[in-house]
């Protein structure tokens, strides 16, 4: 009798799981065929690209260096993505975040005040940012219905735009550079450290983990957000406002990247500089749309993944560096995983 | 009069699953030449199925098509067309965006060529053919723009173009009312004189006695026999169609109910007055300047064909962002400025026509569909705006018991439910909290027997305690059966009030084409 | 007056980057399919081009293998969808990051890393004589060979789907493809031939770029006009002589933006870097009420 029941829970988790593991297993493959037929030992590149992560101390904080960035702009697209938009907008409410909080945290920086305001408002600044820029494409869609995938992609070019261009003229750039950068912005408003190395804004994108969950999973809100997405037709006739909720997840989306894009300022680079955005090949906001698209909208998913994909890219520096394989290889495993995820998704849901 | 006794296409053993449901159970099936072959049954008994096979939209799981004694292999529609056999479905299967003449020369040859060098032959084709059938429609309109029974024609004449032999009507006459199925019947004679068999698929037993010669029953997806019409009666045919004793329908397979005398009340729930409404789709209808009262203890029924008003009119009720001018009041209260949650808190609820894309969130569990439109009651509501899942779970569970939905538990995804089901979870969310007012569209729109006195029974149940139902339906059939009074719609405009003593089918059929 | 002449010339260069990418969008788009997918396909195409010119000395060669590249993408779009029935847009943005990352990634691994960047061979300018002489007329038709191809396929696909057979039924898959597929049309088909064929397109625009334009291939080349042609099929409702007017004056807007980057103006040059973009915009803006598309746009299609 016990046996049946195991047996049964054990083929429903591999029913669950399957999809996922065929797609790994593919990519994995391709990459490895890849990588013999360019010259690399390929049992040295997988062992490189699985085990970085975990072989030092150093290396542990780097993973939670770049998932405390990517859990964020996952759920950038992930939360406009449950009611069926592309948020594919933030790279650019990141780096505008980023923006944002250098100007303010260069306006203030003679003012005294306690360390924590500073960062308080700072990121508080950064998130409004990120939350009101997404609200453009945001409030194009509910109002006048332009598609997000273009709206959202024009403004990450004005971004990176704009960004240049507050890192590049006074009184923001930093003299005598030649990558185009900010000033620093002072110690104290920089955020503080927990095991040495690991900013505390990891701890806060884990507050985020939470705040999503409780929103999505408990709040009127995230029901109504949940029902849009199975039926956007059935939730209008039964009283939700697509508009509102149009709004608020683009809101919400924006606001997280936005998020991101100031702890990165404050927490690892201490000012703005071009890129700060990007890790292992392209931006923070490239992988979040990889990773949820891999992940799903399920709250407790995306951490999960986001932390397997910062292991990934973190090998991946590591074998650029040590290999020499160009960090591009795995760049296209993602993609290729995030395409046979999604396939294999719907082959087995039959 | 059938010319040959011999069988120009026949079904043996065919099968067809779809998931879990059987819907097709090794069927022979065969249609003589020249003869107008019904193939009745219930809604959901298979019918649609069998002739999506014979035309090569769906494969099946086993059985064999004969064409004139011929085994033939049907793949696609590409194949049944060379075989001469057209289908006029029953959603139109036209190009909205293109004229009848582009949508009838539409995957033709055109003398070879490969370029389209202009319709004049095809016109000259198309206009012939419109005459000799009694068909007509104009040419040069974009087809969006034409009525339903108008498009009707336009697919009879796009099979007839193409040589059809054979010609598939699935539900013809949803659309039709009144003189207009005369017609459809008389172009139906001429088809047939002129050599061509026609497949008619209904429920409508009435229907199938006055237009065909045989008629072969299809229940729960199996054969169960076929039957000369003028050697038959409708007792017969009702229980070949139906299981069961004591079987009571109506001559159009409705249940046979006769609404007891209640007494409505003083004051009406439910008060329109020279409403006006903005259009919901780009270049839809507005109503005109409707007025009317629905009262507590009555059934007011909507008759209208399908794009006169009637969505227009239910969704003003619960969405008065739509009313452009003019007032509803519910218990006393104008609607004009709440929103749809507050019309709902005020005692109202609406069932939405389309149950698959409008009243359900298909993917959700059966426990988050009943919450839908109660998603922001105060009972369901902690201090924060949290919901109290819990308590939504016990609610749930409770309606699926009193409701009789038959499921495992609450968290199923409501689209594994049959349709019926289904439509119980929508009354079970309709009536989840009392209400005064009930508007309800289409609530039996691709019902069985079984399902269909479900809901017959809910709204008179409702009525018997002294609420109010405002009953959209473009079945005139249903509606006569419950309803206490009946309005029409036609053009936007409420044209007519017939109280149930003065109910005449044939009045009521000619205000809704506008007569 | 030779500076506007100059000016012109330079636009009409520029044009076919729009006209071909946003062309190939609206030839699948007819057929329902929305290929999102620009922006990596160009990129991939246009390190494909760039490659193959250099390595065979050949300019051809290099439009050839950057539309064949092209046509794999268009190709892998449609074959995916319409197989799993996985969202066109999903497919496409994955083949976006795809694209990027395989565009550097061969570029890295032909020529690895290296500091001066070899030019390919460009495509080459056709003079027609007298005609060129005269001003304002030069500017359009002392072009290369592809601006000429450009001109032609505006024509072309004008008259394939509004003027022929296909056309009606191309058009009529993209409306209503159950009442397509109702009249024996192959709806499948169809859609695999216009997807791959306007992946074509776009690998032409893309391979455009190093083979005409810059001459070399820098990554992220392609600079968001992958989806600058996404806006542009979109207020251009997908018809093909719109979308020419559409791509002139995104054309005219890069072309002006560029020329007051160089000019000695208050405004910081990044702000005109942003015009397109902004440009985008403002035009979906502008024409939101009056967009039509394809009815079945993005939507798969199956028959049960």
């Amino acid at each position: 009798m016990e046996n049946s029941i195991s047996s049964a829970r054990l083929k429903q988790l591999w029913f669950l799981i399957r999809p996922y593991v065929f797609a790994l297993g593919l990519a994995f493959l391709f990459t490895g065929v890849m990588l013999g037929l360019l010259g690399f030992n390929v049992w040295e590149a997988f062992k490189t690209l699985v085990t970085t992560s975990f072989s030092s101390r150093f290396q542990i904080v780097e993973t939670f260096k770049k998932f405390t960035p990517l859990v964020l702009t996952t759920f950038a697209f992930a939360i406009p993505f449950q009611i069926k938009f592309f948020n594919i907008g933030s790279t650019g409410q990141m780096i505008m975040g980023g923006t944002i909080a250098t100007i303010l945290g260069l306006g203030i920086s003679s003012i005294k005040m306690p360390s924590a305001l500073a960062i308080i408002l700072i990121l508080t600044a950064a998130a409004l940012t990120g939350a009101f820029y997404s609200l453009i494409a945001g409030a194009l869609k509910a109002y006048h219905n332009i598609n997000p995938i273009v709206s959202t992609i024009m403004l990450n070019f004005v971004a990176i735009q704009f960004t240049n261009f507050v890192a590049t003229t006074p009184p923001w750039q930093a003299p005598l550079t030649g990558h185009p950068m900010s000033k620093e912005l002072p110690e104290w408003m920089l955020l503080p450290k927990i095991f040495s190395e690991l900013h505390v804004g990891f701890l806060i994108a884990l507050g985020m983990v939470a705040f999503v969950y409780f929103i999505m999973k408990k709040t009127v809100i995230g029901y109504e957000i949940e029902s849009v997405g199975h039926n956007l037709r059935a939730a209008e006739v039964h009283g939700i406002n697509i508009k509102k909720t149009t709004l608020v997840t683009f809101f919400l989306g924006g606001m997280l990247a936005g998020l991101a894009g100031g702890i990165e300022v404050l927490g690892v680079h201490g000012r703005l500089v071009e890129g700060f955005a990007v890790t292992s090949g392209a931006e923070y906001g490239t992988f979040g749309t990889l990773t949820a698209l891999i992940s799903g909208a399920e709250p407790l998913a995306v951490p999960a993944v986001a932390f397997l994909m910062s292991i990934l890219l973190n090998g991946a520096d590591s074998l650029q560096r040590s290999l020499m394989v160009p960090v591009e290889l795995v760049f296209l495993t993602q993609a290729l995983i995030v395409i046979l995820v999604v396939t294999m998704r719907e082959r087995f849901k039959k | 009069m059938v010319e040959s006794t011999s069988n120009i296409l026949e079904t043996r053993g065919i099968s067809k699953r779809f998931g879990e449901v059987q819907a097709l159970y090794k069927v022979d099936f065969s249609v003589r030449k020249g003869e107008i072959h019904g193939l009745l049954g219930e809604n959901g008994a298979g019918k649609s199925t069998l002739m999506n096979i014979l035309y090569g939209l769906y494969k099946p799981d086993e059985g064999e098509i004969y064409m004139e004694g011929r085994k033939v292999h049907i793949h696609s529609p590409q194949d049944s067309l060379k075989l001469g056999i057209g289908m006029i479905h029953q959603m139109s299967t036209l190009v909205p965006e293109f004229t009848a003449v582009e949508n009838i020369v539409l995957g033709t040859e055109e003398s070879g060529s490969r370029v389209r060098l202009d319709f004049s032959s095809a016109r000259k084709e198309i206009l012939k053919l419109s005459e000799k059938f009694g068909l007509k429609f104009p040419l040069d309109v974009k087809v969006k723009e034409l009525s339903a029974g108008t498009k009707q024609k336009i697919e009879i004449i796009r099979a007839l173009y193409r040589k059809a032999k054979i010609l598939i009507l699935d539900e013809p006459t949803a659309y039709l009312v009144g003189d207009e199925f005369d017609q459809l019947l008389k172009s139906l004679k001429v088809l047939v004189e002129n050599g061509v068999t026609v497949i008619f698929i209904t429920h409508k037993i009435r229907e199938v006695m006055q237009a065909c010669h045989r008629a072969s029953v299809l229940k729960g997806g199996r054969m169960q026999g076929t039957v000369e019409i003028d050697k038959t009666t409708k007792e017969e045919l009702v229980s070949l169609m139906f299981t069961g004793q004591n079987i009571d329908v109506t001559d159009s397979a409705l249940p046979n109910v006769v609404p007891e005398p209640v007494k409505r009340s003083e004051k009406p729930i439910c008060v329109v007055k020279n409403l006006n409404t903005r259009p919901i789709v780009k270049d839809g209808i507005v109503l005109k300047d409707v007025s009317f009262e629905v009262y507590g203890g009555e059934i007011f029924g909507i008759a209208g064909i399908s794009g006169n008003g009637q969505k227009e009119l239910a969704e003003a009720i619960v969405n008065p962002s739509i009313i452009a001018s003019g007032e509803v009041v519910i218990n006393g209260n104008p609607i004009s400025n709440l929103s749809t949650i507050d019309i709902f808190k005020m005692g109202v609820f609406y069932t939405p026509e389309d149950r698959v894309y409008e009243a359900i969130l298909p993917t959700a569990s059966i426990k988050k569909n009943l919450l839908l439109g109660h998603h922001r009651d105060e009972a369901f509501l902690e201090k924060m705006r949290t919901l109290r899942w819990n308590r939504i779970k016990g609610v749930s569970k409770e309606l699926i018991r009193k409701f009789n939905v038959k499921t495992p538990h609450e968290e199923l995804e409501i689209r594994k439910l049959s349709g019926g089901n289904i439509q119980k979870v929508v009354f079970a969310r309709a009536l989840m909290n009392p209400i005064d007012l009930l508007v309800t569209h289409n609530p039996t729109a691709g019902l069985d027997m079984s399902s269909v006195k479900f809901v017959f029974e809910q709204l008179l149940d409702l009525r018997k305690n002294g609420k109010a139902i405002l009953y959209l339906n473009e079945d005139l059939d249903e509606l006569m059966i419950v309803s206490d009074r009946i309005g029409v719609l036609h053009e936007g405009c409420l044209v007519a009030i017939f109280h149930r003593d003065e109910f005449d089918k044939n009045r009521i059929g000619a205000l809704m084409i506008g007569g | 007056m030779e500076v506007v002449n100059e000016l012109l010339k330079q636009m009409v260069t520029y044009t076919p980057i729009y006209t071909l990418s946003s062309l190939g969008l609206v030839l699948g788009g007819r057929a329902g399919i929305f290929n999102v997918s620009g922006e990596g396909t160009m990129l991939a195409a246009a390190s494909a081009g760039y490659i193959v010119a250099l390595q065979t000395g050949n300019w051809l060669l290099g439009i050839l293998a950057a539309a064949a590249m092209g046509a794999a993408f268009g190709f892998t779009l449609v074959a995916i969808h319409e197989t799993t029935k996985v969202s066109q847009f999903i497919i496409g943005i994955s083949l976006v990051i795809l694209g990027a990352g395989l565009s550097d990634l061969l570029y890295k691994l032909v020529l690895g890393v290296q500091l001066f960047i070899p030019e390919a061979p460009k495509v080459p300018e056709i003079r027609i004589p007298l005609l060129s002489q005269i001003p304002f007329l030069s500017a359009f038709i002392n072009q290369n060979v592809v601006v000429y191809i450009t001109y032609a396929l505006v024509i072309f696909v004008y008259y394939l789907l509004y003027k022929t057979k296909q056309g009606l039924e191309l058009r009529a898959v993209g409306e209503n493809p159950k009442a397509a597929d109702v009249v024996g049309i192959n709806v499948t088909l169809t859609r695999y031939v216009t997807t791959t064929l306007g992946g074509a397109l776009l690998g032409i625009a893309g391979g455009y770029l190093p083979l005409v334009v810059t001459g070399t291939y820098t990554p992220n080349m392609t600079n968001g006009r992958g989806f600058i042609a996404v806006g542009i099929a979109i207020f251009a409702s997908w018809r093909p002589e719109r979308t020419f007017l559409g791509a002139i004056l995104f054309a005219a807007i890069e072309v002006v933006a560029l020329q007051m980057q160089l000019s000695d103006t208050l405004i910081p040059y990044q702000f005109f870097l942003m015009t397109p973009f902004i440009g985008i915009l403002v035009v979906m803006w502008l024409f939101k009420k009056k967009v039509e598309f394809p009815a079945s746009l993005g939507k798969p299609y199956s028959r049960e």
